[in-house]
């Protein structure tokens, strides 16, 4: 199995989605590399499959979970990393990542990312579903920080050390998300620099970019409009103490052009050199219903376009 | 062992699937308070989340029953859906899986005759089927990048490429979903029979209406394999000769247009058993004294 040392380090590049397909296969824009949802592939015998196979001849492509579900009590979902490895050994990704997370328990799923309570006894637990995972998958799995929006009274650690010691007892990568450090420090009311301090950086495969929604009281992470400020700051810091770990922008709701998308991405490049000065913004997003978090209607493709009925 | 942890997660879970059973008292001693966001407040961020992200992955799938149910009434279907049939799969494409049969078994008139049944949930019923079924052909694995039939492909070579299905209904659904899908506004369409086919090439499903003897043939055809059994399926359904059905199938046009529309890829030649195992196909046989039908529905 590889370590996660020698995993490439890609720049910037984007989520893979299903509006944009077209115009990446066509005009094959100077992108730097692209993440999948490994979900939105994995099962497909239709053109999703067809698609990433044509996009990996010609990009470096990560593969993304959302439903690993490393945390969950219930049984390792042998079936579901069986398809991922038949997904990976087809078009060899750069790497695979998923959560910090469970997704459903007793059989159920609930197709959101719940957060661990974190315990030595669920420390051992996540950490021996890890090393299963990577046996089967037969690479470092890389485990992303979720977004949240509680904490459990049981925990006895903070995420960064949880994941330091899940990651030096697994040999696992981690996926610094920076929007969620943002999300999950401004809900708890912690600081998100002394968090990205505390994260141990020098396990940082990747890192997330996204947009949130500001409520005032609290934050949504909705990954569906540019990324804030105060987000960007913390990018700054982030990519310096992990030396410039590959970066990439999510955008799962009010998906914009794919122009617009990759000029989102660029301004990270301002944030990289250290010259980028986010002016502080503290305006919130008004007192309408709030948007989901995590959106996941994305993932669903709109098989309405590729239909046609023909004369009797 | 995990017990601290199952223990969370089942309380979390059903605390999302039933906000109601969240008790106050659990909610104080397993979430820390004292952030920003109030522990019943970030949990029930979890649970607000649960249902609306279902919900539009649901609208996703079945766009035209939405247009016609109204997003509201629509929702409040999903809401009792996922309340009975909690999510099972890592998969999103599986959510509206058991949504026909759901909406078939929680009808608000199921208690009612047939006769007395409300006419518009028939079609509801029938149209989420269409849908889930047009949801289905999208990723199924399929034909492309391999060969289809060609006219030269005998008859005895002939079989049903994978990504292929035949609907019956009770209403003309598939009209009624393409209107949708054109940005119309379609009327309930009135109660009549109506038959499909959906076939898949080049990533592209394509409906095809088919007369009530086509889809009989297919029937055969797809439950038992060869073209040899759909004939004799649908000889015995119109009381013709097999030889009959034989040569209106490759005169009339059909042949050749489904091959057209990659029905067919060339297979090896069946084994004569003897059982074409097609009786349960639940149609009316044809009753002696009627006009005589042919391939492409009844003559005059």
């Amino acid at each position: 199995m590889a370590a996660i040392a020698d995993l490439p380090r890609l720049g910037l590049g984007l989520g893979l989605r299903n509006v944009h397909f077209e115009e990446i296969l066509r005009d094959r824009p100077r992108i730097g590399w692209f993440e999948a949802i490994s979900e939105n592939f994995m099962d497909s015998g239709g053109r999703p499959r067809a698609v990433i196979r044509e996009i990996a001849e010609h990009y470096p492509i990560v593969l993304h979970g959302v439903s690993l579900s490393i945390g969950s009590t219930d049984p390792l979902n042998l079936d579901y990393l069986a398809r991922l490895r038949r997904l990976a050994d087809e078009i060899r990704p750069a790497w695979i990542s998923d959560h910090l997370c469970w997704t459903g328990v007793m059989g159920l799923n609930s197709h959101d990312l719940l957060p661990m309570p974190l315990t030595e006894e669920s420390l051992a637990h996540v950490a021996a579903r890890v090393r299963r995972a990577q046996d089967i998958l037969d690479r470092p799995l890389i485990l992303e920080n979720p977004s949240s929006y509680l904490r459990f009274a049981q925990s006895t650690m903070e995420e960064p050390e949880y994941l330091r010691r899940l990651s030096d007892e697994t040999g696992c990568g981690l996926l610094l998300d920076v929007n969620n450090v943002y999300v999950s420090c401004f809900n708890a009311g912690t600081d998100p620099v002394a968090y990205v301090e505390a994260f141990p950086c020098e396990r940082v495969v990747q890192m997330h970019l996204a947009g949130h929604e500001h409520h005032g009281s609290h934050v949504i992470d909705t990954h569906d409009r540019p990324v804030r400020p105060e987000v960007w700051d913390l990018f700054r810091l982030a990519w310096t103490r992990t030396g410039g770990a590959s970066t990439l922008l999510e955008w799962d709701g009010n998906i914009p052009s794919l122009g617009e998308c990759h000029a989102e991405l660029l301004k990270a490049e301002a944030y990289m050199t250290g010259a980028g000065a986010a002016a502080p913004d503290a305006s919130v997003d008004g007192d309408g219903p709030e948007s989901i978090s995590n959106p996941v209607g994305f993932l669903v493709p709109r098989v309405m376009d590729s239909n046609l009925m023909e004369p009797a | 062992m995990s017990a601290d942890v199952a223990s969370v997660q089942r309380w979390m879970h059903e605390a999302l699937i039933s906000p109601r059973s969240a008790a106050r008292a659990d909610i104080d001693a397993r979430l820390i308070h004292g952030g920003r966001l109030a522990a019943a407040a970030g949990l029930a961020i979890y649970q607000r989340g649960y249902f609306l992200r279902i919900a539009a992955c649901m609208r996703e799938q079945f766009p035209a029953l939405c247009h016609a149910l109204g997003q509201p009434l629509f929702d409040d279907f999903v809401a009792d859906y996922v309340r009975d049939k909690p999510p099972e799969s890592h998969t999103l494409y599986d959510l509206g899986r058991r949504f026909p049969a759901w909406l078939e078994e929680n009808r608000p008139d199921r208690d009612l005759s047939s006769g007395e049944r409300e006419s518009w949930i028939d079609f509801m019923i029938d149209l989420a089927r269409y849908e889930r079924q047009v949801f289905a052909m999208f990723d199924r694995e399929g034909q492309e990048g391999r060969p289809f039939a060609a006219t030269a492909t005998p008859d005895e070579h002939l079989r049903l490429q994978p990504c292929f299905d035949l609907g019956a209904y009770g209403f003309a659904v598939p009209s009624y979903y393409h209107a949708v899908r054109r940005g119309e506004a379609p009327s309930l369409p009135p109660r009549g029979p109506a038959y499909a086919a959906l076939v898949r090439t080049d990533y592209v499903t394509r409906t095809i209406p088919l007369t009530q003897p086509q889809y009989v043939f297919l029937a055969a055809m797809k439950q038992s394999g060869t073209v040899e059994r759909g004939a004799a399926a649908l000889a015995r359904h119109l009381g013709m000769d097999s030889s009959e059905v034989r040569d209106s199938w490759s005169s009339s046009g059909e042949r050749q247009r489904w091959i057209d529309w990659g029905f067919f890829v060339a297979g090896l030649a069946a084994r004569p058993d003897g059982n074409d195992g097609i009786r349960s196909l639940e149609l009316q046989d044809h009753a002696p004294g009627r006009p005589r039908p042919t391939m492409k529905g009844v003559s005059p």
